[in-house]
This record gives structure tokens, sequence and C-alpha cells, in this order.
């Protein structure tokens, strides 16, 4: 078919040296801080871990933990006022350095966002053909027929019927379900082969989230794509990634396999998370544990394991330094903790905070190792 | 189309309160108004103009009557002495209002040309040091009135430099080149103080949207800065500029009478100084309602514009 | 030129907030006023003190010529800011010229502040039949370009003298007829925007409470509703009286303002029009004071506005 008006193939011959095995993607140390008038807000705090071609890996934690940040300073999407360190490598290249204009050639070609809202994140004064269309045009130099044609095609994929008169319509008539699958179409359109999906389901109904996933899992298993999926919610990624990484206060504080993770929690933290997803065997009121009060503030983090004042298991060790990221048995299972979860360490941790009643920052503690917890009923 | 035919009918209201509160302009003249527009006449011109004014009728019939006059054009004439036939009211509207019209649209094109741009790219560097120097300019710009950025302009082009003409009106069809050199400087006079103001309007309301997810959204497609600007950005944006056109209409419509004034331009805006000055009363009501009138009707247009052009509402009401 | 390497197009710069999660509230702490806005006001408060002075001034006759020293420039031994064509003292005229300005900018805007303001907050308050028979009512007037509604009813009201000139009883009675037309067109704009306003604070939970309380409607709109449109009124007045020393120099243009040869800033700007390089000071100096006032207005509008986050939509 030689409907394009130049004979480029999408993908552009500018990539076509990259090798196709190891990984794709390489996050080393990344550190991405905001000049505010309170001072730097570290967001993202020495994070790294690697990606292969058509795995996926979650990125979980609570908001203002750093995780979209992380993945917006994966891509070189941030605000003037940031300033991030570390290295990014993609297909072998060095990007940690790069600005907007060098990272556009990655940009939509090679990476693709999924934002978190639908309702915000499309264009209201443009039709949704448009939206689609553009990043098409704007890399391939192809002719508005094939254009269209390609972007009816993908609104075929992510599942929108009468994707023809859909083109022609603005994102106000559409459904928040329908935007999302209109956003995946978009991120998709130049055939990106990292996708970022950053909470890609937080805005919607509950019935459509699962619709949402399983598209996205679909498209990424097809497309060989690998995809970084950023989520608050331990339940969404459960049977969705590969690896996954669970962040707080800017740094990740355990990462394994996603198997791994969950039968082996190592983590205060990723215990915690775990605790308070609902559960379909539970009884439809049973309290949920949420966690006891809020991260930390990221201008001036303590000092040692930033988990520490909210940590069932916190000892004086656990306030004065921070632990390094150390492996466990499982290979590729590393997690930041002292005392962790389900070893002789936590346990006599946790033993001595239960008999004195408090940990050494002064939380409460009570029976099971629960921090005195806030019920939420679901 | 309900909407449309209650538009029409809130239209026509508004149009005809209006040109009411102006027919009874003469009403508001201290002492009896035949003396105050004609003092030194005679008996029959005092009747005439008596007459024309319909003053021995009640208001109603009085608006009535001025409203069958103006709609037919047949306006009769100013009062020019006694047993002296004036101007035709109507001759001079047909001659003046184009003259406004087209000196308004040229200040619109000319404003749009200079501060989309501006507010664009001040927008897209907001926060920087040149974004505060525009501002800071733009702030010192808006305080300074027309008339007096037209009367440096003529001391400086035409009084000291002879550059261009100080006052009249050419025609574009009989001499292009002429009619564009008298119409620089009021075009321009009125425009400076215009730019500030859309400019201004303009760039703040980009800032804000240039906060929006869909901004981040468009960005991350790889396409072109110049591209997420005027494509995604300023269209949003493009329709506040729209409200501020509607709401500017009055300071443009302020701006033509004025510069019409100093410069001699015999629009509509000279007709008005002229009948005040010779205290053409009978004249001015009806200048005074075509004014009117135009601001009305374009207030109309640009709501009507915005309507087209923001497919919320388009939706809302189709749909 | 939108493309150089060092700029990035940036969603969000002022929204690191948002990017981290967590607003930082302190960051939104009101500010000083700043050496600007105390600039604005000292100016101003001359300017005011200067017209209120003029008769104790040590100033010359504003009306009499000095025949020996016409079209003096600026600085001329006798004649601080030069004179006119006919010799009269341009400083002695400004300031006299800033009693009729000033009182003209300031008498009608506070009658549009009262009245505007009165009905706003009423039609805000009340709402239902009384809100929409004023908001017809402002309409109306709106429906009018405001400086032509503001030149037509100066000119029925106070006729031009075919002759020119005027007596001195002219000159109170021409001020109070532009004060109270430039007060009615100013009218449906305050009452427009107080409305605004007061409907937006009379859904407060504060004043759903005094009135769930038993208070009285007129002492919940006076107690509890009016101190808190003050803010929007007083940096819309302001505004105003900017307005209105530029609109002086419109009606002067129209040869409607006060009559020569009382000055006005606005009559001695138009009044060289024919012969603006003859003694350029004559006019020169009035067009600097007002442009000094409405910038220093228009600066201290925009810090009220800002300090009391009067919100641009009440516009």
């Amino acid at each position: 078919m030689s409907r394009r008006k130049r004979g480029a193939a999408p993908g552009s011959e500018r990539f076509a040296d990259a090798p196709l095995d190891g990984s794709l993607l390489e996050v080393t140390d990344v550190k991405t801080q905001f000049k505010t008038p309170r001072g730097l807000v570290h967001a993202v705090d020495g994070v790294s871990f690697s990606l292969e071609r058509g795995k996926t890996i979650g990125i979980v934690g609570e908001s203002g933990c750093g995780k979209s940040v992380l993945s917006r300073s994966i891509m070189g999407l941030l605000p003037r006022n940031a300033v991030r360190h570390g290295s990014v490598t993609f297909e072998g290249r060095e990007i940690g350095k790069s600005t907007g204009n060098s990272m556009r050639q990655y940009w939509g070609t090679q990476m693709a966002m999924v934002f978190q809202d639908p309702m915000t994140s499309l264009n209201p004064v443009m039709r949704i053909g448009n939206q689609i269309m553009e990043s098409l045009r704007f890399h391939f130099d192809v002719t508005k027929d094939y254009a269209e044609e390609t972007a009816l095609a993908l609104l075929n994929s992510v599942g929108i019927p009468e994707a023809e008169r859909r083109l022609r319509e603005y994102p106000h008539q559409l459904s928040g379900g329908m935007r999302q699958r209109v956003m995946i179409a978009i991120a998709l359109a130049c055939g990106p082969k990292l996708l970022f999906a950053d909470e890609p389901t937080t805005a919607l109904d509950v019935t459509v989230q699962a619709q949402i996933l399983d598209l996205l899992q679909e498209q990424q298993r097809e497309r060989f794509m690998a995809m970084v999926l950023v989520t608050h919610d331990l339940g969404v990624v459960a049977g969705r990634t590969d690896d996954i990484a669970v962040m707080y206060a800017g740094r990740v504080v355990e990462r394994a396999p996603t198997r791994s993770l969950f039968e082996q929690t190592r983590h205060p933290y990723t215990e915690a998370l775990l605790k308070s997803i609902p559960k379909l065997g539970q009884p439809s009121h049973s309290k949920l544990d949420a966690i006891a009060g809020r991260p930390p503030d990221l201008v001036k983090p303590p000092r040692g394991c930033k988990f520490a004042a909210r940590c069932p298991y916190a000892q004086p060790k656990c306030i004065t330094d921070e632990p390094e990221l150390v492996d466990a048995e499982t290979p590729g299972h590393a997690f930041r903790c002292f005392f962790p979860v389900g070893s002789q360490a936590g346990a006599e941790a946790l033993a001595r905070n239960l008999s004195a009643g408090e940990t050494a920052t002064g939380l409460p503690v009570r029976k099971e190792g629960e921090a005195v917890l806030t019920g939420v009923t679901v | 189309m309900q909407v449309i035919v209650r538009r029409v009918i809130q239209l026509i209201v508004v149009l005809v309160v209006v040109t009411f509160f102006t027919s009874i302009l003469t009403a508001l003249l201290p002492g009896d108004p035949v003396t105050t527009i004609a003092p030194f006449s005679s008996e029959q011109d005092r009747a005439n103009i008596r007459n024309q004014l319909n003053l021995n009728e009640n208001i109603v019939v009085r608006y009535g009557k001025w409203l069958g006059h103006f709609m037919t054009g047949d306006m009769g004439r100013e009062y020019a002495g006694t047993g002296v036939r004036g101007q035709s009211i109507w001759g001079r509207i047909k001659d003046s209002l184009p003259r406004s019209l087209l000196l308004m649209l040229y200040v619109q094109i000319l404003t749009l040309l200079i501060a989309v741009p501006l507010g664009v790219y001040t927008a897209y560097k907001a926060g920087t040091r040149l974004d505060d120097l525009s501002n800071g300019i733009a702030f010192l710009l808006l305080s300074i009135p027309v008339y007096v950025t037209a009367t440096l302009m003529l001391l400086f082009l035409s009084v000291q430099r002879h550059l261009l003409p100080t006052e009249g009106w050419v025609s574009l069809g009989s001499n292009p080149v002429e009619h564009f050199k008298h119409l620089a400087m009021p075009v321009l006079a009125i425009t400076i103080g215009q730019v500030a103001v859309y400019a201004r309007l303009l760039r703040s309301d980009m800032v804000a949207t240039l906060q929006e997810d869909y901004i981040l959204m468009a960005k991350s497609k790889g396409i072109s800065d110049r591209r997420v600007l005027w494509r995604h950005a300023l269209r949003p944006s493009s329709l506040t500029l729209l409200t501020v056109a509607g709401l500017n209409v009055g300071q443009l419509i302020g701006g033509a009478l004025i510069v019409e004034v100093i410069f001699h331009l015999n629009g509509l805006g000279f007709a008005i100084g002229d009948a005040i000055n010779r205290r053409q009363y009978i004249a001015l009501q009806d200048y005074i309602a075509v004014v009117a009138i135009v601001y009305v009707l374009v207030n109309v247009a640009v709501d009507t514009l915005y309507r087209v052009l923001d497919p919320r509402i388009r939706g809302a009401r189709i749909g | 030129m939108l493309e150089s390497a060092d700029t990035e197009l940036t969603a969000g710069s002022v929204s690191a907030a948002a990017a981290v999660e967590e607003p930082p509230d302190e960051v939104f702490e009101k500010r000083g006023m700043g050496v600007l806005a105390w600039i604005g006001i000292g100016w101003l408060s001359l300017v005011v003190l200067i017209a209120i002075l003029a008769p104790v001034l040590p100033l010359k006759a504003p009306m009499v010529g000095d025949y020996l020293h016409p079209k003096a420039g600026l600085f001329s031994p006798g004649h601080l800011l030069g004179s006119d064509d006919s010799g009269r003292d341009v400083l002695s005229r400004v300031v006299w010229g800033a009693r009729a300005s000033l009182l003209i900018a300031v008498g009608s805007i506070a009658f549009g502040t009262l009245i505007g303001g009165f009905l706003g907050l009423v039609a805000g308050f009340k709402g239902g039949l009384t809100d929409t028979v004023l908001g017809a009512f402002f309409n109306i007037f709106l429906a009018f370009p405001q400086l032509v509604l503001a030149l037509t009813l100066v000119a029925v009201l106070a006729p031009v003298k075919p002759s020119g000139g005027a007596s001195s009883g002219e000159w109170g009675h021409r001020i109070l007829v532009v004060i109270l037309a430039v007060g009615i067109v100013s009218v449906p704009l305050l009452g427009r925007i107080t409305r605004a306003s007061a409907i937006s604070w009379s859904q407060r939970e504060f004043v759903m409470a005094a009135r769930a309380q038993g208070a009285t409607s007129r002492r919940v709109m006076l107690r509890e509703v009016l101190p808190n449109v003050v803010p929007a009124m007083a940096s819309i007045a302001l505004l105003g009286v900017a307005i209105v020393l530029v609109l002086e120099g419109a009606l002067a243009v129209f040869g409607v303002s006060i009559q020569e040869p009382n000055p006005s800033w606005g009559n001695m700007i138009y009044s060289q029009l024919s012969n603006l390089n003859s003694a350029p000071a004559v006019w020169i100096v009035p067009s600097v004071l007002i442009f000094l006032s409405v910038l220093a207005l228009n600066y201290l509008g925009d810090v009220v506005r800002a300090r009391f986050d009067v919100r641009e939509s009440a516009l």
C-alpha cells in the first residue's frame, strides 16, 4: 500500500538500529525536584528499575508518593520548575538529560501516555478524529485519508461502536469510559514501544475500570508493547503486571515480580497497602484497613525510614538510619526495611511494639500488628 | 428553533426600548425644547419644529410617528436657521455610518493581528522577564486615553514631521494610498489601547489553558510547541477573545467617535459632535438611535458567533 | 522563534503543587501591598490635596491672561509649567482644573456607587421579581455605549450656549449635570457587579445561618452581605474613577465638558487641538496628570482585587 506521501515506514529509520533484545527502558537513580516557594520538593528520590520489551511494570503507592511524577520524569514531561537528575536509557540511548525539544522524537512514536482523567485530558473543542489523527499526520507525513482510516481502525480496536460517527464528535458527547478508550487510541496511534498508563481507571466508574484495564492489557500483548502502569490500587495491578515497584515518599520501598510481592511481602508499607484492598470474599460492610496518618512532607523528608512514623514495626533504628534496598531470596525481589515482614527480626520488632502498646515513633499499636486503624466501611 | 425565536423577540424588545429612549430625548431638554433648538427663529419655523418632533402628541404617539419616519428613512432635515433648508439627516447617516463602521473594522482587525500573537507568545513565556516587561507596558498603555494618544501622534507625525495628513476622509475607491494615510493615525490611536486590553486578557486566559491536562496530553503526542499553542491552547481561549470583543464594542465605538472628531473624519461620531455643538437635537436623536442599534446588533452578532463556535454550547442546544 | 532550544512548553509551570499532589497552603499567603501601591496612594493624595487647597495656594489667577508672557515654555520664570496663547498660567489652570476633573470623577462614581450599589444589593439579595425588574432596568442602560449615553445626557441636560463662554454659575451647574449624567451611566455597571457579588454571598452558610436565627432581611443584608460585597465595589469604584477621569476628556472633545474659560484637564487638552505646537505644555501637562492618576487608580484597583480575591467573572 503506497498511500503514504513518502516512503518512510512508521517507526522511523532513526530507531531502526535499536537492539531487539535486552531491556527497553533502564531507569537509574532518577531524582526529580520541584522548586517551590516553600523550598525544594523531593518528589522522586533515587528510583531505579528496568523494563523489558513487551513487559509490564506496576508502580504502586498512595497519592503524593511521586509515582505520577516518576512516569513524567521518565518521559521528560515536567513543568519548568522541575529539576531532574539520574539516568534514563531507552533502547540503550541516554534520554535522561534530554529536554522537551529532543524528547519530541520519542513522544508519540516511541513512548506515549494515557492520562488519569479522560474528562480533562481531551481537548474539549477539537473533534475526536482530529485529536487521533493529529500525531499520525505530524509524525508520519501521511495523507488525510490514510490518517482517517487509521483513526477509524484504532477506534474499532479500542472497542468504540459506531467509530465513523464518533470521529466527528467532540469529547463532551462521549461517556467517561468511551473517552478513556479514545485516549488509549490516541496513545496507540503512532505505535509506541512503551506506554505509560497514569492511573488510567481512577476517574472511571467501577464497572468500566476492568474493561479499560483488559483493553490496555490486550493492546499491550497484541502490539508487544511495554507498559508502565501507575496506580494507587494494588488490586488493579494484581493479575496484570510482570513486576511491581511500591513507592513511598519518592522512593521505591519494595520491588518484586508480581507473584513474589503478593506471596512474600517484605515491606510493612506493602503489607498495609495489601490490607487496604477490598476483597470479594469479605462481607460487604466489613472494615477496611486504612493506613493511619499521611505521607511525610517532601520538602523536609524525615531522616530515617520515611515510613517509620506510620509503621507498626518501627524501632529506634528506623528513626535514625535509612535502610538500603536489599535483595530478598527470590531473584528480582528487593526491599528497603530493617525489620521486614515475615522475618525473625520483623516478628520480634512487632512483638516488642505490641507489648509496649506503641512503636518507637509513638504510634499506638494493638492486637495483630495493626496500627490503630481508622476504619473505612465499604 | 425556539431559541432563535426567543432571541429575536428579545432583540426586538431591546431595540424598541432603546429607540423609545432616544426618541424622547428632546423631552429632557430644559424649558421649551423648541426654544433651545431654534432660539431665534420665526413662528413658522417653530411650528415646523414642533410638528417634526410631534411635541403636541403624547409620548407613545410621538414614538410611533418617530419610528415610522425613522424606519422609512424619512427623517427630515437639520434645522439651519430661519427659512433655510438644512442637510438631510438620512443622507448624513447614509454617508457617515459606513465610514465609522470601516474605521472600527480596521481597528478590530489590526488589534487582533497584533494582540493574538502577543498574547499567545507572552502566555508561552509566562513568568519570564519578557512576559513581565510586556505586561508592564500593556498596563501603562491601558492608562493612556485615546485622545491623548491621538494628540501625541498628531503633534509628532503631522504637525512636526508632516508625515501624515492631519484630518479628513479619503474613500478607499478614490485613492487607496491616501485612504490609508488618512486613517493610519486614527486607527493606530484606538488600536494601541485595544491591543493592551486584548493581549492582557488573552495572556491570562492562555496561561490558565496551558495548565490544562489536555495541553500536557497534546504535548505528550510529540507535536511541536507551536502546534500545541495554536491548535490546542488558542482555540478554547479564542472564545474568551470573543467575549472580550463583545464587552469591548462600547469602548471601540467610543474610541471611534472620539478620533472622528479629532481627525475630522466625518463619520457618525463627527456628526454627533457637530449636532451637539450646533444644537441639532432632532438629528442627534436619530444619530444616537443608529449608534445604539449598531451596538445592540454587534452584541447579538458576537453572542451568536459564540454559540456557533463553542461545540459545548452548540452540542447542548442541539443535542 | 517558538522553538528555541532552552524554552520548553510547560503545562503547569506554576502547579508544582498539583504535580506532587499536595498543595502547600502557605504559598498563597497574602503579601503586603508593595511600594508601587504606596506611590500610587501618595500621588493621588497629592492631587486631591492640591485640588482642595487651590484657593489658598500661591497661584496666579487661572482665568486671567498675562499678555506679556504668552506661550511660555516649561520652567519659565513666573510660569513654572508654561502659559497658554493668552498667557494664562498652566500650573494654576491644572490645579483649578483638577478641582473640576476630580469633582466630576469622584462625584459621579459616588453617585453610581450609592444608587447602583443599593439597587444591585437589593436585586442580588432579594432575587425574584425585584431582581428581574432591576436587571431589565440595568440592561436598558447597558444597551448604549457608555460614552454615547453620557454625551447625550450632558448635551440634552445642559445644552451648549451658542455664544460659548460661561459665567461662574455655569461652572457649578455644568459640573452637577456632568456628575448626574456620568453617574447615571455608571449606575447599571456598578449595580450589575454588586448584584453578582451579592448573589454569591447571599448563598453562603453564614448568611443562611443568620436568616435561620430569625434576623430581619434588612439586618442580614446590611450586616452580613454588604460588608462582603464592599471589596468588589471598592475595586470597581477605583477603576470607575479612572474611567471617568478619562471620560471627562472625551466629553471635552465633544465640547460638552467644563466650558472655557474655566479649566478642566480635559478641556485644556482639547482647547489646543487646532494649535498643538504653539504651546504644547498646555495640553501635555494635563495629559500627563490624567495618565499618572489613571495609572495609579488602575493599579490600586488591581491591588484591591488581588487582596480580596474579587473574581474577574463578577465583572
